[in-house]
Formats: C-alpha cells, structure tokens, sequence
C-alpha cells in the first residue's frame, strides 16, 4: 500500500501552496464582487436611462462583455494593451479590471431586470403622494429591488468566483493550477492525486460559495416580513 | 352631499391630450367645485383614466389648462410634488408598498413629502384607520389584508395628506364582489363629509347614489353633464342611452327574475 | 451617461499616464542584454505542470530539463544560476508572451514550427521529440512491419494518428481521446501496441514494468528550441552562442542526466531526445 494518497496534500509546501492559491482566488474574486457591485448599480440605472443613446450604449457594453468570451478580454487586457502601450499592468490587476468590466454589465443587467420587474403602479403610487424622483428610488424602487435581485445576485458571485480559473491562461497561479502541478509532478508516485487534489479543491470552493449562498437564503426569509 | 355656488376648486378647460398623434381626449372642460361629488362613466378607453392621470400631472397634456384654486397647473413649471399633496389618487390596482407595513404606507407621504410631526401624523393615521375599520392591521403587511382592506388602506393613503380633492380610478373594479360594498361605503361616506371627489366607476348604483353631477364621456370626449337622476332617466344624448340601456339590459338580467 | 464618460476617462487616462511612465523607462535605443542585466535578472517562459521538462515540486520550486537549461542561461548572463524569475506559461499563450514582452525567453517543450516562426524567432534546438511505439516485453514491436494484422491504439487528432493514416493505411487503428483511456486499453491488450510522442512513452514504460518503447523513433522528428520575441536578434545571437559553447562540454546530457534519465529509464539513449 504505498499509495495512500491524502498523503499527497501534506507532502512538501502542497498544503500552503493550495491554500496560497486559494486566497488568490478569493482574494480576485472579493474585490471584483465588490467593485462589480458598485458598478453594476450605476450600469444598471443607465440601462432604465429615458435617454435612448444611454439604453443604447449600455446594452451595447453589456453584449460586447456577453458575447466576447472572458478568456478573449483577459487576452486583450494582458497581452493586447501591453503591444500599443508599454505598460505592463499585473496579472492579477488585470483579472480584477476585466471581471470587474464583466460583473459590472451582469450586474447591471439584473438591477435592470430587478427595477423593471416593479409594477409601473409602484412608482405611480409614489408620485401621487408627492414624492420626488429620488425619494421614490431610495424609499420604494431600491428597496424591493434589491429583495428582487438577490437570487441574480448571488448566482453572479459564484460564478465569479468559479470564472477566477481562467486567470491562469495569463499567468495567475490560482488554486486549481497549483492543484494541476502538484498532480501532474506526482501522478506516477500517486494515481489516486487527482481524486484527492480535486477533491480537496472541491470542498475549498465549497467552502466559499456555501456561506453565501447561506447568507442568501437567511436575507430572502428575512425579507419576506 | 354638500352643494354649494363657491368658485370651482379644480377646473379643466378645452384640455387635449394625444399619445404619439392618437387623439384621447379632445376639448374636455370640467369644473369642481368644493365639496361636489363628480362621477365619469363612459365606454372602456374613453379616456376616464387618462382624464384621472392628467389632473394628478402624471400624464403630459398637449393644450389646455388645468387650475386648482384658480392658479394654473399645467405649466411646465409647475411644482408638482407640491400640488400633489392637495390632490390624492387611488388607482384600480392594489398599490400599496409591499415592503412596508400598513402604517408606514400611509406615513411615508406626511413623514418624507410634508415633514410632518411624527407624533401628529401617527395619530391622524390611526383615527383615519380606526374609521375604515382598520386600526388593529396597523402593523400588518399588504400581503396579509384581503383585496377590499388594502383599497381602504390606499384610501387612508391619500387623506392622509388632507388633500383637497380625491380622484378615484376604478378602485373596486379588480375587487371580489362581496368586498366591493366595504370599500363603496368609505367613499360614500367621505362624500357625505365635504370631500370633493372626482370617481371612475362602473358601478351604476354607487354612482346614482353618490354624484352631485355625472359626467358621461365616449370617445375622449364628454358628450354630456346632468344631474344623476336626469342621466339615469332620460341621457340626452344617443351614446348615452345606449350606455345606460346597457347597463340596464345587464342589471335586468341579474336582478329581476 | 456623464458618470460613464467619466470613469472611461479616468481609464484611459490611467493608461495614458502608464504610457507616459512606460515611454520614459524603455526607450529603444537600450541593448535588451543590457537591460537584463541592469534589471539583474532574466524572465523565462517555462511549464509548471509537465514533467520532466518543466514542472513545479512538491517545495513549490521550478524543476525539469527546460529549468536546468534557463539556470545556465542565468549563470553564464548573470553570473548566477539563481538571477531567473521563472514565469509559468500555459501552451496556449507562449507566442503572446514573448509578443507583450512579458517574458525574455520561452523554453516551454516549445515545438519549432513554419506557423509559429512567423509569430517568434526560434534559437538552435536543444531537444528533438518524435513519436514512439510502446508494447508488451513479451511481444515487443520493433519494427513496424510488425504491426501489419494487429491493431494499434492511438489519440485521436495526434500527430500518431495522422501518421499511420498517411503512411500506413492498412493498419488498423483504435483512437481514444484520453491519454488514460489509452494506456489502459494497451494494458487490457485491446491492441498489439500504443503510439505516441516518444518523451511521454519513455515516461511512461519506466513507470510501468512489463512495456517498453521498442520503437524510439518514427516518422518526423520535430524540434524544440528557445524562442524570443521576434526581431530580438541580439538575445537570439546570444542563446545561438550560448548553446554552442554549451555543446563543447556536452552541457545537454549533463541535463539529460540530471532531470530526465530518472523519469525515462536507463533504456533510453540521450540521442533520442538532445539535440546537438
Ligand atoms: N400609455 C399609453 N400609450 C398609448 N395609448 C394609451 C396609453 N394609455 C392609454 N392609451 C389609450 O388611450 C385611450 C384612453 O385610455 P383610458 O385608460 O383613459 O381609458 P378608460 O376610459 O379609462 O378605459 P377603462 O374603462 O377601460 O379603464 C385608450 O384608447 C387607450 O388605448
Ligand atoms: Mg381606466
């Protein structure tokens, strides 16, 4: 029995070299989430704008990041940018910039959907008592629509989080690649590494994404009173 | 019913309004005088609401004028969070904020819009409540009151704010029938306080017993102004018998044999 | 509308400046050696996740035969084996690293091929692959002619593949898509013999008693060599230098001997693999 393979997690640096990885993931996927957030908000409002080249520009942003694939504009953002002006922004900055750029149009795209989802007769209920525009946003619109795009929300986020895998094609050690190297350098004294490596992996993700989605579910039931 | 030779509170003169080109309402004059009770009836998309929605400036009108208490509101420059507050609207659907309990429905308006005392518009709040028979779902959800409460509550909304005229839009039209009584009687009752109200309605009865003057419309225009038991008896116009007669041949059906 | 303006403003002007900042740092005129070694160390290209040529162990420390030749490169430019910051490039990106400048070198198993010496220059190779044949000891193929009757287990859309369609029609193949998918139905004797690239194969049969590479080398030979960006004439000279000065005390087998005869097996002959 020379092949007890959990061993393979404990052998050498694996262990903190795993979790190195893991908090570069987390880390990118904390900040874009955030800025995303932000952003997206604001992207969002553009979308409802009454100003038709508004609408316009915004959706058009939101299809260039839709149908150009993440991989492509990590490409452009690393190496492209680098070749017409010589800055040499970080990996990792870059991957913030374009999952920020990315989440900012999803997210925008549901705040959009969330607000429009509102009955008209919301807001109309709101001017004839007298509110004003942002009385009626901050005290009516936001507030339901915000419950409304949680679940849009929170799916975002996790598949954020999952998307940090293709920081790797510009040279972002993240964890699923050091997971690779450690199985590829001991697949032959191992076999069983993959299932071990990935399987820790597994539960690495899962234990990010679980607690959010718990959070999620705890503000929906608060919410509903 | 209050009827009395005072200057007209709400007046609307020679008022048209088009959306993109398409003519719903055509030289509409109205006048409303304090404390009168105004009914429009007319045929579905005759242009009811839309009278309703123009008065409260939450449509756009292409000319004419609107005057509440002789100053012209249909200026571009017109104030109209300000004028809002004299003139409450309830519509057709339910429209209370789901995500605020019944008493922070009614305050939002006199708390956020009038800044009033808190203390003051909670207890007006609560004597307007207590009158609809409402007062123990003060800090209930929307979702928890039947269809009849939430209209008494969007009701309560509106007075809340001491407006000078209430404008109702079909307020029991998406009602279960047995509910529809409970919310007729408040109306009816504000009216017997001095309320000046203009109401759409399809409810021929209500309107009989609660108009000081109707107001028959057909095809974005009013083809005629009469006394309730005038129209009800002898409209003098066609439209306007056809409509009745229609309403009648229904009524006939239900009611008699 | 406005806000967005203004954030795309603030972007391109965080660029502009960067573009400023970058102008100021690397004129053109400076010699690319000299610049290395002002920086005082040299960027390289390699693998994290194949080994023997590049990979990375247990330590988190960068190993294999393309490693030990980036440390000479480092000793003999910078006076010290350590003076390389070792960049780990995934196959699909290598031309678009030496394009950006993000790396000196590439020495990342990087096949010279008429597409991609459009995109970089290549150096002199150091190594060459082929493809393989691997078999049971007991019925061992050394010979093609062998296989005529038997069948044959490949990877869909190899090199492999492509070869015995081209060159022998008549043997029946077994295609998989999945390298375990294939050593597993040659150990199950789904097929007389397995074909691949010859370096995975050595690796491989030293991992597994009972197969050997009976053919080390079929076909084609291809070559691997150390790219540069293209037009970096003056590095590309170097390393061509370099790698001559290291033929003379035959520095490519001592890497043979250091990284990958463990991982092939006393079998293998170095001249299989170095090129020189
Ligand atoms: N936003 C709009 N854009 C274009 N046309 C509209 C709009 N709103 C209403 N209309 C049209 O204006 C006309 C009058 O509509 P309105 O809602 O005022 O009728 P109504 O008398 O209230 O009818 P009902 O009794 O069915 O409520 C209708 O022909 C309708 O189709
Ligand atoms: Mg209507």
């Amino acid at each position: 029995m020379r092949d007890l393979g959990v061993n393979i997690l404990f052998e050498g640096l694996n262990m903190q070299r795993l979790l190195e990885g893991l908090w570069i993931t987390t880390r990118i996927a904390l900040i874009s989430i955030s800025f995303s957030i932000v952003f997206g908000i604001i992207t969002g409002l553009f979308m409802l704008s009454n100003n038709k080249i508004v609408r316009l520009f915004s959706r058009f942003y939101l299809e260039m990041m839709r149908i150009v694939p993440i991989l492509v504009w990590l490409f452009i953002f690393y190496f492209g940018v680098t070749k017409i002006v010589p800055v040499h922004l970080s990996s990792e900055l870059v991957c913030v910039i374009v999952f920020v750029m990315w989440g900012s149009a999803e997210m925008g795209d549901i705040v959009r959907g969330a607000i429009s989802s509102l009955p008209i007769h919301q807001k109309e209920s709101g001017i004839a008592i007298g509110l004003t525009e942002l009385q009626i946003y901050t005290y009516i619109i936001i507030p339901q629509a915000i419950r409304r795009l949680i679940p849009g929300a929170i799916n975002l986020a996790t598949r954020m989080i999952k998307t940090t895998s293709l920081a790797v094609f510009i040279g972002v050690i993240e964890v699923l690649k050091v997971g690779q190297q450690i199985i590829e350098y001991s697949l032959l004294t191992y076999p069983t590494a993959p299932l071990w490596i990935y399987g820790f992996i597994f539960s690495l993700y899962f234990m990010i994404c679980y607690p959010i989605s718990v959070l999620a579910r705890k503000l929906e039931m608060k919410w509903q009173h | 019913m209050v009827h009395n030779t005072q200057e007209a509170l709400l007046e609307v003169k020679k008022l048209h309004k088009d959306y993109d080109g398409l003519t719903v309402l055509s030289d509409v004059s109205l006048s409303v005088k304090k404390g009168e009770v105004i009914v429009i009836l007319g045929p579905s998309g005759c242009g009811k609401s839309t009278l309703l929605r123009c008065i409260n400036g939450l449509e756009a009108i292409q000319s004419g004028k609107i005057l509440l208490n002789k100053v012209d509101i249909s200026g571009s420059d017109t104030q109209w969070h300000l004028i809002r507050q004299k003139i409450g609207m309830v519509f057709q659907s339910y429209d209370l904020f789901p995500h605020m309990t019944i008493i922070d429905n009614i305050l939002l308006g006199p708390l956020k819009v009038q800044k009033r005392n808190k203390q003051e518009a909670r207890e007006h709040a609560e004597k307007l409540l207590h009158r609809v028979g409402l007062i123990d779902k003060i800090n209930a959800y929307p979702r928890q009151l039947s269809g009849g409460q939430k209209q008494r509550v969007a009701i309560v909304r509106a007075l809340c704010m001491n407006p000078e005229v209430m404008l109702f839009d079909e307020v029991t039209a998406a009602l279960d029938p047995e509910v529809v009584h409970e919310v007729l009687k408040v109306m009816l009752e504000l009216a017997n306080e001095g309320m000046t109200m203009v109401i759409v309605t399809h409810e021929m009865d209500f309107a009989k017993a609660v108009a000081d003057k109707i107001v028959f419309m057909d095809q974005g225009e009013i083809k005629e102004i009469a006394s309730p038991v005038d129209f009800f008896q002898e409209p003098s116009t066609e439209r306007g018998k056809q409509f009745i007669n229609m309403f009648n041949y229904n009524h006939l059906n239900k009611e008699r044999e | 509308m406005k806000k967005i303006k203004g954030l795309s403003l603030l972007f391109i002007s965080i660029l502009l400046i960067g573009l400023v900042a970058g102008c100021n740092s690397s004129s053109k005129e400076v010699s690319v050696i000299q610049t290395i070694q002002e920086n005082d160390s040299i960027r390289i290209g390699v693998f994290g996740d194949k080994p023997p040529f590049g990979f990375v162990n247990q330590d988190g420390e960068n190993e294999g035969f393309d490693v030990f030749i980036a440390n000479r490169f480092a000793e003999d430019l910078l006076g010290d084996a350590s003076k390389v910051e070792f960049i780990v490039v995934e196959a699909a990106s290598r031309v678009e690293y030496l394009e950006s400048d993000r790396v000196d070198i590439i020495l990342a198993n990087f096949t010279v091929t008429d597409e991609r010496k459009e995109a970089v220059d290549f150096a002199t190779p150091y190594m060459k692959v082929g493809l393989g044949i691997v078999s049971p000891d007991g019925e061992l193929i050394t010979d093609v002619s062998e296989l005529e009757g038997q069948k044959v287990i490949v990877n869909r859309g190899t090199t492999a593949e492509l070869y015995f369609i081209e060159n022998h029609p008549e043997i029946e193949l077994v295609a998989f898509d999945q390298n375990t998918e294939a050593f597993n139905a040659l150990k199950d004797g789904r097929g007389a013999a397995l074909a691949h690239d010859n370096t995975l194969l050595f690796a491989w049969a030293n991992e597994n008693p009972g197969f050997s590479v009976g053919i080390t080398s079929l076909g084609n030979e291809d070559v691997i060599a150390p790219a540069v960006k293209k037009g970096n004439t003056e590095l590309l000279e170097w390393i061509n230098e370099e790698l001559e000065t290291l033929a003379e005390e035959d520095f490519l087998y001592k890497a043979y001997d250091a990284t990958l005869r463990s991982a092939f097996g006393e079998t293998i002959d170095a001249d299989d693999v170095v090129y020189q």
